[in-house]
């Protein structure tokens, strides 16, 4: 019986041991996170067995860090070439899903990767990252693209972003053309034309959202709510308020304002039938599926879904229209989302900075961006690169100029945008009306953002 | 030679050795270790400072924490007994001689081998309101109407964690009640039915006290592993809608992930007493049963 307990006890012990480990700073099993890397397989066996290639340097292993699943068979491939141009130099591509969780173990168990895609205000202020700012490839990036990867609080770059990837509204061309409907701007025309769909075929659902997943949701905050904030102070004004939680900037809990009357917004589309009515089961790949099929005529996403959309449905090319978010509140201008996408940054305790940067001169060279921009469908972000990356290059130009660009929101690490999506899935189960929505989400900023800034 | 003698009497202690070396190394040492962080407003990454209690305060203001605990005792409270009815329910039926016995025991305990993220992931394939298999086949059937959003209703969203975890570890339970009943003597029941006992007497005066351990080691099991649910609402609800089926393990995970690593710790203490607190109650009021056995 005393065995029992005892043995009882032991077990859980170890639930808690496990859990306790996940947390702890320096302890062995911090770091066994990393032993479930998905190392990339095609991490050159080839370099590894010509080590006399170059007799007399040191074989160099840099370690890259990712969390964009969609490129890591193209990163294999430069890799491979990269090797065999520089034999003395073997990187090992590591994937996670959860990339910008994982790499918090990875700092703190001292296994930190040479190169990461991934980027967060609270590393730049705890110099995790390597000073980009003297590079010579700045000289061939947008001046947009420098800005947004220009630290507010030191203004250097600890970051370097290949390309630019944007948001809005994706519609089905075919549906609004045959209803007569035009893009929107304004929040009445948005409203009308989903009720104009809703009214004149009931069999499509006017617009989709993929509330499952709660990022989609909370890019809706991201780009809608926080684009009144963005469009008001501008790319750096605005950044500098997210990043210092300048409260009578952001003015989350005021109503009228982006967060309240994007609520608002949300219910009345809610209540009015104009949103599929599985939003809170509906995942991304639902999403992706109604919007190729033609079931459904609006979706909010980002550049990111083309590919797939494409490779659903190769006919629907012709038929996909893009546009920016309507205006939310009365004056102001529709936003599109134009920020930079797939970063690079070298962390600071990199044993060799220098073969680093020498790994991201070679992703940095034109025909390279070419091939990853054509590859990822996204404009990439270097004057001298020119790349037919999809079939929306020329009405993306075009959103660009009718709405506000924006950029991505600088949000402190416990409030990511998952967690704010979480929270307008409680709006859509019903749990707040929009001014209580509002004081709900300033206090969890607030929160999380104390956390980080003590 | 006497050393040796005595070496080989008190082997058994030497084995242990190893044994006892992992344990503190990778469970005593991270447990105090936790038992340190939660004490202090670690983040993660920058030198933590100390703050006393001030984590498990916290805890007892935050209301997603009081919610995530009534969700996991709700789902523990769900969970735990529909298991160990069914669990002895199935086993007390398939102790029979059954034509197919082994099949149908197999298929019992099958899904209490498949991980229960891919499990979740299957019910959700089969459940999601307007797309899943069910709500096809309820349309086909002209049951249309009964295409509820079950997953999307917090209420309706723990019901349905609470039997998709009872259909995969119902199985577990039935093998541990089996194994029970196969060890009760035959012998019993003869003599039970020549003294002119009836099959409810026998399952009630011979079976189920036998059954003490069983039932114990179920109801232990079951507390343990319903209170630290992690995978099977990952799946389905991710927490979801909201965090109205969010358990108190996600809510670590999330705390942790999200920069909050003292309080996580400080959580994953208190989960770990909500845990143990059940399990040493049952422990204790069952105690003199068994030794009555």
């Amino acid at each position: 019986m005393v065995l029992k307990r005892w043995s009882l006890l032991l077990c859980l012990s170890l639930m808690i041991g496990v859990l306790a480990a996940c947390g702890s700073n320096n302890d062995s099993e911090s770091s066994s996170n990393s032993s479930t890397s998905n190392t990339s397989p095609s991490a050159s066996p080839s370099a590894a067995a010509e080590p006399s290639a170059s007799a007399k340097q040191e074989k160099v292993t840099l370690k890259f860090f990712t969390g964009k699943v969609e490129t890591v068979e193209l990163i294999n491939e430069m890799i491979k070439a990269f090797e065999s141009e520089n034999p003395n130099i073997k990187v090992e591509q590591e994937y996670q899903k959860d990339a910008s969780n994982v790499i918090k173990v990875k700092f703190a168990s001292g296994d930190v990767p040479d190169i990461t895609t991934v980027y967060a205000q609270d590393y730049v202020d705890q110099g995790k990252y390597l000073d980009l700012s003297g590079e010579a490839f700045w000289s061939r990036v947008l001046p947009a693209i420098k800005e947004l990867n220009t630290d507010i609080k030191t203004g250097k770059q600890f970051r370097a972003a290949t390309n630019v990837t944007m948001a809005g509204i994706f519609y089905n061309k075919k549906i609004f053309d045959e209803l007569g409907l035009k893009e929107a701007h304004t929040w009445e025309e948005f409203k009308s034309n989903l009720q104009v769909i809703k009214d004149k075929k009931p069999d499509i659902t006017p617009m989709f959202l993929a509330g499952k997943e709660s990022w989609t949701l909370g890019h809706l905050i991201e780009f809608m709510a926080h684009g009144v904030i963005k469009q008001k102070y501008g790319v750096t004004d605005a950044r500098k308020a997210f990043i210092n939680n300048e409260a009578d900037k952001l003015q989350f809990d005021v109503p009228g304002e982006g967060i309240e009357a994007f609520a608002a917004r949300l219910l009345e589309l809610k209540n009015g039938k104009l949103i599929n009515k599985d939003v809170l089961t509906a995942t991304y790949d639902n999403q992706k599926e109604a919007f190729a099929n033609g079931q459904t005529a609006i979706i909010s996403q980002g550049m990111w879904v083309l590919g797939d959309l494409l490779k659903l449905n190769p006919a629907i090319a012709g038929d996909i229209g893009f546009s920016p978010f309507p205006a939310i509140v009365e004056g102001t201008k529709p936003v599109a989302l134009s920020a930079e996408d797939s970063v690079y940054a070298i962390t600071s305790e990199s044993k060799h900075p220098e073969e680093a940067k020498k790994f991201l001169a070679f992703l940095f060279k034109p025909e390279n961006l070419k091939s990853y921009s054509e590859f990822l469908k996204s404009p990439p972000a270097f004057t001298d690169v020119t790349a037919d990356w999809g079939p929306l290059k020329d009405q993306a130009a075009a959103a660009l100029q009718s709405g506000v660009n924006i950029a991505f929101t600088d949000t402190p690490s416990g409030f990511s945008g998952d967690d704010s999506g979480r929270m307008v899935q409680e709006l859509l189960a019903g749990k707040y009306t929009s001014t209580e929505f509002a004081t709900e989400y300033k206090a969890a900023w607030d929160k999380a953002w104390n956390a980080t800034n003590k | 030679m006497r050393i040796f003698n005595k070496l080989g009497a008190n082997l058994h202690l030497f084995m242990a050795v190893p044994a006892i070396l992992l344990f503190g190394v990778f469970f005593l040492y991270p447990l105090t270790q936790g038992i340190g962080i939660s004490l202090t407003d670690s983040n993660g990454v920058t030198t933590p400072n100390f703050i006393g209690l001030q984590n498990f305060i916290d805890f007892f203001q935050d209301d997603r924490a009081r919610n995530d605990v009534m969700i996991t005792v709700y789902f523990a409270l769900g969970s735990a007994p529909l298991l160990n009815l069914f669990g002895l329910l199935y086993a007390l039926f398939l102790d029979r001689k059954l034509a197919g016995r082994g099949i149908i025991r197999a298929i019992v305990y099958l899904p209490a081998v498949i991980s229960p993220l891919i499990m979740g992931y299957i019910w959700y394939f089969i459940l999601q309101p307007g797309r899943g298999y069910l709500p096809h086949v309820l349309t086909k059937l002209g049951f249309g109407n009964l295409d509820v959003n079950w997953l999307g209703e917090s209420s309706s969203a723990l019901v349905v964690l609470i039997l998709v975890n009872v259909w995969q570890y119902v199985g577990m339970t039935m093998i541990v009640y089996l194994a029970g009943l196969q060890s009760i003597p035959p012998d019993l029941y003869e003599a039970a039915t020549i003294d002119g006992a009836g099959k409810r007497s026998s399952l009630w005066y011979i079976t189920l006290p036998l059954l003490y351990p069983s039932i114990k080691i179920n109801v232990v099991t079951n507390i343990i592993g319903s209170l630290s649910v992690f995978e099977i609402i990952v799946a389905l609800t991710d927490g979801g809608p909201g965090y109205s089926t969010e358990s108190l393990s996600i809510y670590i995970l999330r705390m942790l992930y999200g920069s909050f690593t003292g309080y996580s710790t400080a959580v994953a203490l208190i989960l770990f007493l909500i845990i143990i607190i059940p399990v040493f109650v049952f422990l204790r009021l069952t105690r003199k049963s068994e030794y009555e056995l």
